[in-house]
């Protein structure tokens, strides 16, 4: 089979699923399947594409390349490379648990629903996989709208306040970067003669310090806010709460890893100099990320808040890993953006979970769960422990990488007289030890002491929900234990990213 | 043969001659209104192939009438685009309209849309102008069911009559100066500093930006969008819309805009931008929204007039086409009512996605593409006259722009919450758009996806 052509089909597949719904429109149950069974297929196909990636290519591969809109040098242009690989792959894989996990809590407009979920899985594979600037913005604003609908319409009490929140904030950080890439292709049309939004050409865009430090403004800020990073975090807990189970699980799993994958791919390697000029400073708010997302964490008794902090505090190491530019600290953020992934969507499945059968987020009006539903105990156990980064998981990995990382970035730099980044990678640290605190006070209150929970009594999860859960366990200690594997697909990108944005583009002065 | 020239270059605005002809026998002979819809429906589409036919042969004979009136295969795409987009608006007025007159007169109106684009002298444009708004004011009458209508119809006349005589005042300055009537002595004018060319562009700028309602000479907008009848509004909104900035891209040529003159082109269309959006947020009737989000869009449209001047003519024509586009699908699927309050009040369309998902859908679609989110034609449109303004050196004025375009967003999105996420109201005496109005949806959603999948393929055609 011809690969491109499957890589394809994984990004339209969806689409047709939306338009199989149109038929299906009457049918609840006939939806729900449908849905389950196209994401299921994206799966399984992007599972195949994931054995053929050859780990020692650099650069695009299962390319197609289409000219869209040819006067201004817009193609359709997908690719898998070693910075997506990974990402798609996560995607993938929570679609098909997403619609599972909602399959019970979902029972208004059933078919909308599921349009809007493959809608917005379009959408995040879009945005991931494109390789054109023009069509990375397209499909970034077009997460928008979908997730605007699913915390609108199926949310709770406070849901027009959070989801048109979610909406302005992100949609500020897109206009302008709207307004910094049309700036950026002028630049480049007009110092190199190339009309073009592909990301190969306008890696080799030279800009004096003053624009890249502009447009990495820009662009940082658009992306900030999806990650999000403090100081621009204060939707998210918003739309987390009031989101369904189903969209908070998209909305931790994937869309928040949209943020930092545009760093990764775009802000830091288009603007190198001025990344490098601004490294303290990003590093400075990463970390103030780390350690305010987990004190707040520890302070919130709203059980859904909790994980919505302690998602900007995870999130953090990722902006750490990436800003050392060493490549263990890469290796470790791109591992914690998927080790994240995983265990947040399994937390909120699990608080979902709950929050099914007792209808209440506060914290204190449960206690004693471990012995009310035991199965249900053992999952938030293993999750609790995955996101604290027990060894084993797949969150010790990434996080102790990305740590690894600033660490060893911040030594040199010690040791000639600069003890800033050092001190802010030891702060780091804390973050990893006030992560333990509120994950652990969460799990003490929830499963242990005396037992209350309203509407007792409990039933224990079924085996549909076990299934989700299960599955996200297993990978979450296969990503633990055998990390090479996965991580070696990535680790040429992690080169190409270190290379490009250790290499100066300042623009070479006229003789 | 230069007389065969002549009637081929003309050949959309003789169909719509002959079309009016008929009409106006089948309302004196006392002939089925119902017919006098299809016949304009027919006409309309013929006038259309016809320019797109000739745009697509590539006809362009040197000069039919010379000094007059000139074609060219873009202005040819234009004139059919335009003229498709009317084929929508005839078939949602069905439902508001039931005689004749509407048809007449709307096909009055779009022979002097037609003249527009292909003027070479101010007096053909002047025709076109008039002949353009004169039949409005009768249209805007015509659905007489309140008092407002009156006011509205007679707020539009006297200030497009204003808008007439500073025009004429501009033009015969500019014949003063120059003793020529064509339109290319504007460009001359635009770059002369005499006291004499500097008071006619700005005059003729002005009277442009009266029609095309720019902050500050917008004011007559919104009143006459509410008291004029949906399918009416629907054609303002759009259609007189496209044909103002024709003629101002007619007007203004190929010439870069410099000195005090483009500060106007900055300065007054970003007013309009945050204007228009800011006070569309207060809104709670459909029509004056519509109004306000039309003054915004009018401010984009001047904008594409900075900067390179070549590809002025396929950003303006690509912007209106998706703008009417979609503004047309909100209007054919706004649900009816018999009561016209109750139709154009923005309340009542809470819930509507549990009575009419279809409808709910469309218009959400719609609003989402004059709010210029991707991937609708709307956003491309916006990056395209954006691009420009960036080209031209402008950037700080394109990052006030795009802001002012953030502000619009919240209201667009209001359209939303209340059709997606508010309980059902149902009001009692609305219907479900009519089978007719929902075909000019369908026609508008074909149109939309077109320019969705293809948008670099369209902009090579105008």
């Amino acid at each position: 089979m011809d690969e491109a052509l499957v890589l394809n089909l994984i990004l339209w597949l969806p689409i047709i699923g939306v338009v199989l719904l149109l038929a299906a429109r009457r049918n609840d149950q006939l939806a729900r399947s449908l849905t389950v069974g196209v994401l299921t297929l994206q799966f399984v196909l992007a599972s195949w594409l994931y054995t053929r990636f050859d780990a020692g290519a650099a650069g695009l591969q299962f390319a197609s390349n289409v000219p869209w809109i040819p006067q201004w040098g817009v193609s359709y242009l997908i690719g898998m490379d070693g910075f997506n690989i990974l990402l798609v792959m996560l995607t993938a894989f929570l679609g098909p648990l997403v619609v599972l996990g909602a399959y019970r809590s979902i029972d208004r407009d059933v078919p909308l629903f599921h349009a809007m979920v493959l809608l917005l899985q379009f959408a995040m594979m879009g945005a991931f996989l494109a390789q054109d600037l023009f069509l990375f913005y397209l499909f970034w604003e077009a997460m928008l709208i979908p997730m605007f609908l699913i915390i609108g319409i199926w949310g709770g009490t406070r849901r027009i306040y959070a989801t048109v929140k979610f909406f302005l904030y992100t949609a500020f950080g897109s206009i302008l970067m709207l307004a910094a890439l049309i700036y950026l292709v002028q630049a480049l049309a007009l110092t190199s003669s190339v009309t073009s939004f592909a990301f190969a050409d306008l890696y080799r865009a030279r800009l004096p310090l003053s624009v890249q430090t502009v447009l990495l403004g820009a662009f940082a800020l658009s992306f900030a806010i999806k990650v999000p990073m403090v100081p621009l975090h204060t939707w998210l807990p918003d739309a987390h709460v009031e989101a369904p189970t189903a969209g908070s699980v998209i909305l931790a799993g994937v869309l928040l890893k949209m943020g930092t994958y545009g760093f990764m791919k775009l802000g830091f390697p288009l603007f190198p100099d001025a990344a490098r000029a601004f490294t303290p400073a990003l590093m400075t708010l990463a970390v103030i990320s780390i350690v305010y997302g987990a004190c707040l964490a520890l302070v919130q008794t709203d059980i859904k808040k909790i994980i919505a902090y302690s998602s900007i505090s995870h999130l953090g190491y990722v902006m750490l890993g990436l800003l050392s530019l060493e490549l263990v600290g890469i290796q470790g953020a791109i591992m914690q953006m998927v080790s994240h992934g995983l265990v947040a969507a399994g937390l909120f499945l699990l608080v979902g979970m709950i929050y099914e059968r007792c209808h209440t987020r506060e914290l204190s009006d449960y206690g004693g769960l471990a012995r009310l539903m035991p199965v249900f105990s053992v999952f938030f156990m293993i999750f609790t422990l995955a996101s604290v980064g027990l060894p084993t998981t797949s969150g010790f990995t990434g996080e102790f990488l990305a740590l690894l990382g600033a660490f060893s970035a911040a030594w040199p730099l010690h040791v000639a007289g600069q003890s800033y980044p050092l001190i802010l990678a030891s702060v780091a640290v804390l973050g990893v030890i006030l992560g333990a605190l509120y994950m652990l006070r969460f799990a003490l209150t929830f499963l242990f002491g005396a037992t209350t929970a309203p509407h007792q009594p409990l039933s224990d999860l079924s085996p549909r929900e076990r299934g989700i859960l299960g599955a996200l366990v297993i990978s979450i200690f296969a990503l633990g234990l055998f990390p090479d594997s996965v991580m070696h697909k990535s680790e040429l990108a992690a080169r190409e990213y270190q290379s490009l944005v250790k290499t100066s583009r300042l623009p070479v002065p006229v003789p | 043969m230069p007389s065969q020239d002549a009637l081929i270059a003309m050949l959309p605005e003789h169909f719509l001659l002959v079309g009016i002809i008929a009409l106006i026998l089948l309302e004196v002979l006392g002939l089925g209104t119902r017919a006098a819809l299809w016949v304009a429906v027919v006409t309309v589409s013929a006038a259309a192939g016809a320019a797109l036919f000739l745009a697509q042969l590539g006809f362009a004979p040197p000069a039919p009438f010379p000094g007059l009136f000139s074609v060219t295969p873009a202005v040819f795409m234009a004139k059919g685009a335009l003229l498709a987009l009317a084929v929508p608006v005839l078939l949602m007025s069905r439902s508001e309209f039931a005689d004749g007159e509407f048809s007449i007169l709307l096909l009055s109106s779009l022979y002097g849309l037609c003249l527009l684009p292909s003027s070479e002298s101010f007096l053909v444009m002047f025709v076109g102008l008039e002949l353009l708004s004169v039949p409005v004011y009768a249209l805007v009458l015509l659905a007489f069911r309140k008092p407002q209508s009156a006011e509205a119809s007679f707020k539009y006349l006297v200030l497009s009559g204003a808008a007439s005589a500073t025009f004429l005042m501009g033009v015969s300055l500019l014949y003063g100066a120059s003793g020529s009537m064509s339109v290319e002595t504007f460009a001359r004018a635009l770059s002369s500093g005499d006291a004499m060319s500097r008071a006619a562009t700005v005059l003729i700028m002005v009277a442009l930006f009266l029609k095309a309602a720019i902050v500050p000479f917008h004011a007559w907008a919104p009143d006459a969008y509410e008291g004029a009848s949906v399918p009416v509004a629907a054609y303002m909104a759009t259609l007189i819309k496209a044909a103002v900035l024709l003629a101002a891209v007619r007007v203004f040529g190929v010439v870069n805009a410099s000195g005090p003159v483009a500060d106007l082109l900055l300065v007054l269309p970003l007013l309009s931008i945050v204007w228009g959006n800011l006070a569309a947020i207060r809104q709670n009737s459909f029509r004056r929204m519509i109004a306000y989000s039309s003054i915004a869009h009018a401010g984009y449209l001047f904008y594409a007039f900075l900067g390179d001047g070549a590809s002025r003519q396929s950003a303006v024509v690509f912007y209106v086409v998706a703008y009417s586009v979609v503004n047309l699908l909100a209007f054919a699927l706004l649900p009816e009512n018999a009561q016209d309050d109750a139709r154009d009040n923005l309340q009542n369309l809470k819930g509507l996605y549990r009575r009419d998902p279809l409808a709910a859908g469309l218009i959400g679609i719609s609003m989402l593409s004059l709010a210029g989110l991707p991937p609708f034609p709307g956003f491309v449109a916006k990056f395209l006259v954006f691009r420009n303004v960036v080209a031209a050196g402008h950037t700080t004025y394109a990052v006030l722009g795009l802001i002012g375009s953030y502000i619009g967003i919240y209201f667009y999105l209001r359209v939303l919450l209340l059709m997606f996420m508010s309980p059902d109201n149902a009001v009692p005496s609305e219907r479900r758009a009519s089978g007719m109005a929902r075909m000019a949806g369908a026609l508008c959603l074909v149109a939309t996806v077109l320019l969705t999948i293809v948008p670099g393929w369209v902009i090579a055609r105008f």
